[in-house]
């Protein structure tokens, strides 16, 4: 049992990393092929486009930091908690970078054609950056609670 | 949902409302290119799909009901996307709804619609309901009353207007339901047809192309 456990902990370390990075390549992956569907049709600003692609891929980074706050000597006390802590917030920024690039991908295919809404349409996608934010300062609030 | 065709997607131009378009967005030969990326199969079902219920079809017109449900039946065999199969039953809904208020315009009686029997799942009803102004599908197609003032005023262009709306608007649903799918791009060159359509109206050539129908016509009898 105890080897399981501390193989948790382990999980639960690198999680906020890893499923992270997995929603950042989905999310750069979406938003950069509406990008360059959209260089087809536009005549300038293509940095622009490229630029919202990338924006998913700030969940890596906070990722990074949840795991360096995280990182301990594992042991039987802090392992579960952990787990639990590195497991969530990791899932919470897979799926809203996922979501990001859907949103980055609608607001690139909207506002190739009509420039004007470009800032508007990027609102959902700030939005969706908000709530990654929040899993990302909660689970740095949290892990200062759980044992050294 | 699947996104598949993100890229594709993204490519295509805004289409304006045909009514409002002065020029089309983008040629054939460019909209081709970029339905290169299709995956094959999807390309595939969509030139069926063209060419049974485009608003102008790319293959020669079927010459009688018996064979446009000849050639449905095939195409429908071959077609497995969903979304694109509901709009063409969509479609041919209409075509046979508008066929059925022509026909009794012009004094014929029910049993006309026999050879399209197998082509909608709307010729039983309107059958029992020829007397009916609207054969009883009012609910179903609110803009059959419309039409049918458009046909008795005999306002061929408004009846095309309205018809082309109405699809237009079905495909733009059917683009919100999935638009970075295969539902979207399929969306779009219907659309894209409609707004061709729309842009070549012509009544010079239009008089050139009823003459050419005409001798068609009697060469073939």
């Amino acid at each position: 049992m105890e080897p399981l456990i501390l193989a948790l902990g382990w999980v639960g370390l690198y999680a906020p990393l890893a499923l992270g990075a997995v929603g950042s390549m989905i999310g750069c992956a979406r938003a950069g092929s509406a990008a360059c569907g959209a260089l087809l049709e536009v005549e300038s600003g293509y940095g622009r486009y490229i630029g919202v692609a990338a924006m998913p891929s700030s969940q890596t980074i906070y990722g990074i930091v949840v795991t360096m706050a995280l990182r301990r000597e594992l042991t039987l006390e802090n392992s579960p908690g952990i787990f639990g802590l590195g497991l969530l917030a990791g899932l919470a920024l897979l799926f809203s970078a996922s979501a990001q690039g859907s949103a980055c991908a609608a607001s690139i295919n909207v506002s190739k054609n009509k420039l004007e809404i470009f800032g508007i349409s990027l609102a959902p996608a700030a939005l969706v950056e908000g709530f990654a934010v929040f899993a990302f300062v909660f689970a740095l609030v949290l892990a200062a609670g759980i044992p050294k | 949902m699947a996104e598949p065709y993100i890229t594709l997607v993204s490519s295509l131009p805004y289409l304006p409302p045909f009514e409002q378009a002065d020029r089309s967005p983008i040629t054939r030969l460019r909209l081709e290119q970029r339905l290169h990326n299709l995956d094959t199969d999807d390309a595939r079902q969509l030139a069926k799909a063209e060419a049974l219920v485009g608003w102008r079809m790319s293959l020669a017109k079927p010459k009688t009901d018996a064979d446009m449900v000849l050639r449905s039946r095939a195409a429908m065999q071959d077609i497995s996307q969903s979304a694109l199969r509901e709009f063409i039953e969509f479609r041919i809904d209409q075509q046979v709804i508008l066929a059925g208020l022509r026909q009794r315009n012009a004094g014929a009686d029910a049993s006309v619609l026999e050879p399209v029997s197998g082509a909608s799942r709307w010729v039983r009803h309107i059958a029992a309901h020829w007397g009916d102004p609207n054969f009883k599908l009012a609910a179903v197609y609110p803009w059959i009353a419309q039409a049918r003032t458009y046909l008795d005023g005999n306002d061929a262009c408004a009846l095309d207007s309205l018809l082309m709306h109405v699809i237009w608007q079905r495909l733009g649903h059917i683009a919100e339901s999935n638009r970075f799918g295969f539902e979207a791009v399929f969306a779009f060159v219907f659309k894209w047809d409609i707004l061709q359509a729309w842009l070549a109206r012509d009544a010079v050539r239009a008089k050139f192309r009823f003459q050419d129908l005409i001798k068609e016509i009697k060469d073939d009898s």
